[in-house]
């Protein structure tokens, strides 16, 4: 619910609420107003028939007009008290109420009861028209309150759907948004507030990109010595094998230590989001490619490939794309058994890689884990599905694994 | 051939010059962007190994000096930033070739081969080998004037060997040298051995020498006089 629709439905139905118990206390306000209004003509008419009667000692002549008239009927005693009493009458098919006053006089020692009689109706009439001019003012004033409202939201709130638009895009790219100064102090405090969060985090962004470069740097160059310097010193070490061997798996080790750095690196520079997926990337020749460079693995392994290829041209990045087919393919060739299947299918839509399992389903909630290997196996990374997980989150595929007649099925799913 | 070594890292200079004045090079080494400078200012060098992060300047600027003075040292490009931007930077800006660190020595001594080969176009694209010639830019193989049959692998294999003729190299190095970075290297042990056999097979049927030996399996050398 937008904020102005909740806005006016509360401010609407209170204003309905407070004016509907504002009318009806005013309703009866002036009822009881006007009724006593009624009752004091009727008992300076009592006291105008007492004081004639005081006076003369016989009966006032009786003056009837429409609105009121007087009723006299002998009595036996006097009435204790004189009282007033609302009843209604019926006059033709309308339905009226008259207030009436009963009291009792003495004249000549005789007793007379007198009803004075005064109809409601103009006093209806009134009321009637009080509670109509303030219905249609209500109404006015709701009326009004409304468009003024959505005008000065609307106007008003503004800046702010600007502000929010700009946060929307803000991921793509992580600069400062600089946000602009607005008339409204509380917008142009979230606009403040939202550009110095968004300067710190630009600032944190740049800071670790450069640390991630610089660490990489710096770890690489060390990596570069050792690894010069074992080569040096194989050429001298011929023909002690022990030595050579314990070189070469010195050598082993900074090349496996350099592959994870990068690895790595490639991992942390996919989280940033460094990479702009833009380029239009030909998928099936980056795929064909592939399997043509491990077609002897593949070979020497008694594989059969099996391959279903699409021209597909999508809007991607080249060097992740290699990593990614790589990757995928690397898994294949080193988990099919010797004599085994596998299969690769690109469509428009879909990269479906599967190949003959070894053993039985993988885990599917830890395979795209970091370091995560199904057996102990140390010429492996334990990164490459990792880094087929994240180049897919990067560039909004889906990739899911299944594990169906006994072989693995890694599907992805190209359409963003 | 003349190389000038630009890097910083004084250890890794060292282990450079050692390694390429013994494969040949007569080698110049500096480790400062103002040094650099002053030589390549004064001298034309066949080869410049160039690192990027240097005191006092950037390796890229040096290549745009090179450039601008239409100097024609082949340039290689060595460095820690592995990023792919930095690879197609530099390659635009002009320089040959580009290696990320770490790198083998080995490698590094068939990339500057290439270059120099390349650059010089007399008679420099052979190589002979006791009976055995290389033409580079033909990419075929004769011994005693018989074309030598190779697979791509194998023309790559021969060409790595003989560049780093008399040198024990590794497995890794050939490995990552023949299938590039995103191959499991693991996996190719095997077909290195069984290229090597096969070559070996080969040269030895036109009757060439048999050169090339294994170091216990862990690597191999090629040996020539």
């Amino acid at each position: 619910m937008k904020l102005f629709s909740k806005y006016n439905r509360i401010n609407i139905s209170a204003t309905i609420l407070i004016f509907l118990v504002g009318s009806m206390a005013f309703y009866f306000v002036l009822q009881y107003v006007l009724i006593r209004q009624l009752d004091d003509t009727l008992w300076s008419e009592k006291q105008e028939v007492v004081d004639y009667v005081n006076s003369h000692h016989q009966l006032p002549e009786i003056q009837n007009t429409k609105n009121q008239w007087i009723d006299v009927v002998k009595i036996n005693a006097l009435l204790p008290n004189a009282f007033v009493r609302t009843i209604p009458l019926k006059i033709i098919d309308e339905q009226e109420y008259i207030r009436q006053l009963i009291f009792s006089v003495q004249a000549n020692n005789q007793y007379y009861q007198y009803t004075v009689n005064k109809s409601e109706a103009e006093t209806e009439d009134l009321l009637q028209l009080i509670i109509l001019v303030t219905m249609a003012m209500i109404g006015l004033m709701l009326l009004f309150n409304y468009l003024i409202n959505r005008k000065l939201v609307t106007n008003t709130w503004k800046p702010f759907y600007t502000t929010i638009d700009r946060i929307k895009d803000y991921a793509a790219h992580l600069q400062p948004l600089a946000l602009s100064k607005e008339p409204i102090d509380e917008i142009n405090l979230l606009n403040e507030s939202i550009n110095s969060m968004t300067e710190r985090i630009s600032k944190d962004y740049l800071a670790l990109r450069s640390f991630t470069e610089n660490a990489s740097h710096e770890m690489q160059t060390p990596l570069a010595i050792i690894r010069s310097k074992v080569e040096s010193l194989l050429q001298d070490a011929e023909g002690n094998k022990k030595t050579i061997q314990q070189l070469l798996a010195i050598e082993d080790a900074s090349v496996r230590l350099s592959k994870l750095h990068q690895s790595l690196l490639l991992l942390t520079k996919l989280e940033n989001r460094q990479f702009v997926l833009n380029e239009p990337v030909l998928l099936d020749a980056i795929l064909k490619n592939k399997i043509t460079e491990r077609q002897e693995l593949i070979d020497s392994k008694l594989i059969i490939c099996n391959t279903n290829i699409e021209s597909v041209i999508i809007s991607f990045h080249q060097h992740l794309a290699e990593i990614l087919v790589s990757n995928l393919l690397n898994n294949a060739i080193r988990y099919t058994p010797s004599g085994g299947n596998i299969q690769i299918e690109l469509s428009k839509s879909n990269l479906i890689i599967s190949n003959t399992a070894i053993g039985g389903a993988l885990n599917t909630t830890q395979i795209f884990q970091r370091f995560y290997k199904e057996h102990s196996d140390n010429t492996s990374t334990g990164l490459g599905l990792a880094i087929v997980y994240e180049v897919c989150l990067a560039a909004g595929f889906v990739i899911e694994y299944k594990y169906q007649q006994q072989q693995h099925i890694f599907t992805i799913n190209l359409s963003k | 051939m003349k190389l000038l070594i630009i890097e910083d890292e004084v250890l890794l200079n060292q282990t450079m010059v050692d390694f390429l004045t013994a494969a040949g090079y007569l080698c110049e080494s500096v480790s400062t962007y103002i040094a650099a400078l002053e030589k390549i200012e004064l001298y034309d060098y066949d080869c410049i190994i160039l690192d990027i992060m240097l005191p006092g300047g950037s390796g890229l600027d040096l290549l745009k000096i090179l450039k601008k003075d239409r100097k024609t040292d082949g340039i290689i490009i060595i460095s820690a930033k592995g990023a792919l931007e930095d690879k197609i930077a530099g390659i635009e800006m002009g320089a040959d070739d580009y290696l990320a660190k770490p790198f083998h020595l080995s490698e590094l001594s068939v990339r500057i081969a290439a270059i120099i080969r390349r650059k010089s176009f007399h008679g420099q694209a052979l190589i002979q080998i006791g009976n055995i010639q290389i033409d580079t830019q033909g990419k075929s193989v004769k011994i005693n004037e018989l074309l030598l049959e190779l697979t791509q692998k194998e023309y790559q294999l021969l060409v790595f060997l003989t560049v780093n003729k008399n040198r024990i190299v590794s497995k890794n190095a050939i490995a990552q040298h023949l299938w590039g970075d995103d191959m499991d290297l693991a996996d190719n042990y095997d077909f290195i051995y069984s290229h090597i056999k096969n070559l070996r097979k080969k040269i030895m049927a036109l009757g060439g020498e048999d050169c090339i030996k294994s170091i216990y399996g862990e690597g191999y050398k090629l040996q020539a006089n």
